[in-house]
C-alpha cells in the first residue's frame, strides 16, 4: 500500500465516519433546528473528506477541480435550503427555549 | 464485494419504494420519493447506464419531485397547521388497514403475491439474444458521435425521440387544457429572501454552463439533450420561484416559438432529407455530427421551456381564484 | 450471483410493489408515485438485460428507450398531478371515493 492508498483510506473513513454522525443526529435530535444543524454541518464536512479522498485517488487535476467544484456546489445549496427551512418553521412556529438557553 | 454492494443498493431501492407508499405522511412520501430516485440512479450507474442515471436523478427525481412538492401546497392538511396531528389518522394507508383486512383486500393481496412468483419467474428467464450492442457498435464511425446512447437517441432511432418530443408537448398541453393557457404575472405581498435572490443569481449561469457542458459532451461522453434541458429547466423554474418569472416577461409568440422550434426543426430536417432522396433522419455521415449538434442544441431549449411552462401552469393552479 | 441478476429480481419486485400501491394506497399523489415506481421496475428490466448484453459497453438501445420512457413517464405524471389538482380545487377531494 502506497502512501497515497494509505491517505485516501484515511479520508474516506473520516468522511464515512461525519456521514454516520450526521445522520445519526438527524434521527436522533429533537427538533427540526438541531437536525438541520446535524444536516448540513457534519454532512458537509463528511462530502468534503469523501471529495478529498477521490480527488487524491483519481490523481489528475482536471478531475479534482471537478470534484472540488461539485463539494463547493453542495455546500452552498446545502446551506441556503437550510436557511430557507429554518426560516419558514422560525415564522410558522418559532423557538420557545431559546431564552432560557441563552 | 460487488455483489454485497449491489444486493444492498436493492434491498435500499425496494425498501425507500415500500416506505414511499405506505408512509403516513404525504410529506414523508414525496421526500422519500426523491430519495427512491437518487437510489435508483446509483443503480443505473452500477449497470453501466450513465445516461440513464443523469436522466433519472435530473428528471424523474428532480423535476418531477419539484412538482410533486408544489403539489404538496395544494392538498388542505400540509397547508394549514391544524391538521398536523390528524392528518396521520385521515390520510393513513397503514393505520387504518381496511383495504388488507376485508375480503377483497385479501383477494388482492394473495393474488398480488402470486404476480409477483409469476414476475420472478418471467425475468429470470429472460432468453439470451444478445442484444443489438454489436450493431451499434459497428454502426457507431458513421453515427458522427462517440457516445453510443446519443447515436441511438438522435441517429439510428431518431424518430422515437422526435416523437418523443411531441410527447412532452402534448403533456404541456394537456396540463394547460387542464389548468387554463395564461400565465398570470407574479404578485408578491412580501419581497423576496436577499439570501435566496444571491442565490438564485449565483446558480444562473452556472447551471447554464453546465447544460451547456453535458449538451456538448454528450458526442462523446454521457449526457445529451435531454439532461441538459433539465438544468436549464430548473434556471427557469429558479428564477420563477424567485420572484423574476421570465415566462411573463418574454412576448407570447417568442415563448412559443421557443416551444415548437426542437421538434419544427427536426421534421423540416426530416423532409429535406425525404427530399434528398434519403429516408426520414438518414443523415450522411460527414455532416452528422453537426446536424446532431443543432438538434440537440435546439431540442434542449425547447423541452427546457417546456418544462418550465408545465412547472408555472401546476404551480398557479391553485393561484387562480385569488387573482 | 451476476450483477445483472439481482437488478433484474429487483426491477420484478419494484414492479409488483407499484402495482399493489396503485391498487391499495388511496391519495391521488400516492397513486401517481405508484406507477412511477412500476414504471421505474419495468426500465430496470430493461437496462438490467442491457447490461448481460454489454460488450465494450451496455447496450445502448434499450437505454436510449428507457430515456425516453422515463422523460415519457414524467410527463404524462405531470397531466395526471394537473388533473388531481383541478379534482381537488373544484370538489375538495383528495381520493376517488367508493359509493356504497
Amino acid at each position: 500500500m502506497t502512501i497515497t492508498e494509505l491517505f485516501t483510506v484515511i479520508l474516506l473513513v473520516a468522511g464515512c465516519f461525519f456521514f454516520l454522525a450526521g445522520t445519526l443526529g438527524v434521527l436522533r435530535f429533537p427538533d427540526l433546528f438541531t437536525r438541520l444543524h446535524a444536516l448540513t454541518k457534519a454532512d458537509n464536512l463528511g462530502l468534503g473528506f469523501i471529495a478529498a479522498g477521490m480527488a487524491l485517488h483519481i490523481a489528475s487535476p482536471w478531475a479534482a477541480i471537478k470534484i472540488f467544484s461539485i463539494w463547493l456546489f453542495t455546500l452552498l445549496a446545502s446551506s441556503t435550503s437550510c436557511y430557507l427551512i429554518a426560516r419558514f418553521q422560525k415564522e410558522k412556529n418559532p423557538p420557545k427555549n431559546r431564552k432560557e438557553e441563552g | 464485494m460487488s455483489v454485497l454492494i449491489d444486493s444492498l443498493l436493492a434491498i435500499l431501492i425496494v425498501y425507500l419504494a415500500l416506505q414511499c407508499l405506505l408512509a403516513p405522511r404525504l410529506t414523508q412520501t414525496v421526500f422519500l420519493f426523491f430519495a427512491f430516485g437518487l437510489a435508483l440512479a446509483l443503480a443505473w450507474v452500477r449497470l453501466g447506464a450513465v445516461d440513464v442515471a443523469i436522466t433519472e436523478a435530473a428528471i424523474a427525481s428532480g423535476f418531477l419531485g419539484v412538482l410533486f412538492l408544489d403539489a404538496l401546497r395544494d392538498f388542505s392538511f400540509i397547508t394549514s397547521g391544524k391538521q398536523e396531528s390528524s392528518d396521520a389518522a385521515n390520510h393513513s394507508v397503514s393505520k387504518k388497514k381496511p383495504a388488507f383486512l376485508s375480503l377483497p383486500g385479501v383477494v388482492l393481496v394473495l393474488g398480488l403475491g402470486l404476480f409477483l412468483l409469476i414476475t420472478l419467474e418471467a425475468v429470470w428467464k429472460v432468453p439470451e439474444s444478445g442484444g443489438l450492442t454489436a450493431a451499434t457498435e459497428a454502426l457507431l464511425p458513421e453515427s458522427g458521435v462517440e457516445n453510443p446512447v446519443t447515436a441511438v437517441l438522435l441517429n439510428f432511432r431518431a424518430y422515437d425521440t422526435w416523437l418523443e418530443m411531441g410527447v412532452i408537448l402534448l403533456g404541456l398541453l394537456a396540463v394547460m387544457a387542464v389548468g387554463g393557457i395564461k400565465i398570470f404575472p407574479v404578485h408578491r405581498k412580501t419581497p423576496e429572501d436577499p439570501v435566496l435572490q444571491q442565490v438564485i443569481l449565483f446558480f444562473t449561469p452556472i447551471l447554464f454552463l453546465f447544460g451547456a457542458f453535458l449538451l456538448y459532451f454528450g458526442k462523446n461522453g454521457p449526457g445529451g439533450a435531454f439532461q441538459a434541458a433539465v438544468l436549464w429547466g430548473a434556471i427557469g423554474i429558479l428564477l420563477h420561484l424567485g420572484g423574476r418569472p421570465v415566462l411573463t416577461v418574454i412576448p407570447r409568440w417568442l415563448s412559443q416559438l421557443l416551444l415548437i422550434m426542437g421538434i419544427g426543426f427536426f421534421l423540416m430536417l426530416g423532409f429535406l432529407l425525404l427530399a434528398g432522396g434519403a429516408s426520414l433522419f438518414e443523415y450522411p455521415p460527414s455532416y452528422a455530427g453537426v446536424l446532431i449538434l443543432i438538434i440537440e442544441t435546439l431540442a434542449a431549449i425547447s423541452i427546457a421551456v417546456t418544462l418550465v411552462s408545465v412547472f408555472v401552469h401546476l404551480n398557479q393552479l391553485n393561484k387562480e381564484e385569488s387573482n | 450471483m451476476e450483477t445483472y441478476q439481482i437488478y433484474s429480481i429487483t426491477s420484478g419486485v419494484l414492479f409488483v410493489i407499484g402495482m399493489g400501491g396503485v391498487f391499495l394506497s388511496k391519495h391521488f399523489i400516492k397513486k401517481i408515485i405508484a406507477t412511477i415506481i412500476m414504471g421505474s421496475g419495468v426500465f430496470l428490466a430493461f437496462v438490467s438485460f442491457a447490461e448481460r448484453d454489454a460488450l465494450s459497453f451496455a447496450d445502448p438501445v434499450p437505454q436510449a428507450l428507457v430515456i425516453t420512457g422515463i422523460v415519457v413517464a414524467v410527463a404524462s405524471a405531470a397531466f395526471a398531478l394537473a388533473l388531481a389538482r383541478r379534482i381537488y380545487q373544484l370538489t375538495g377531494e383528495e381520493s376517488f371515493t367508493i359509493e356504497k
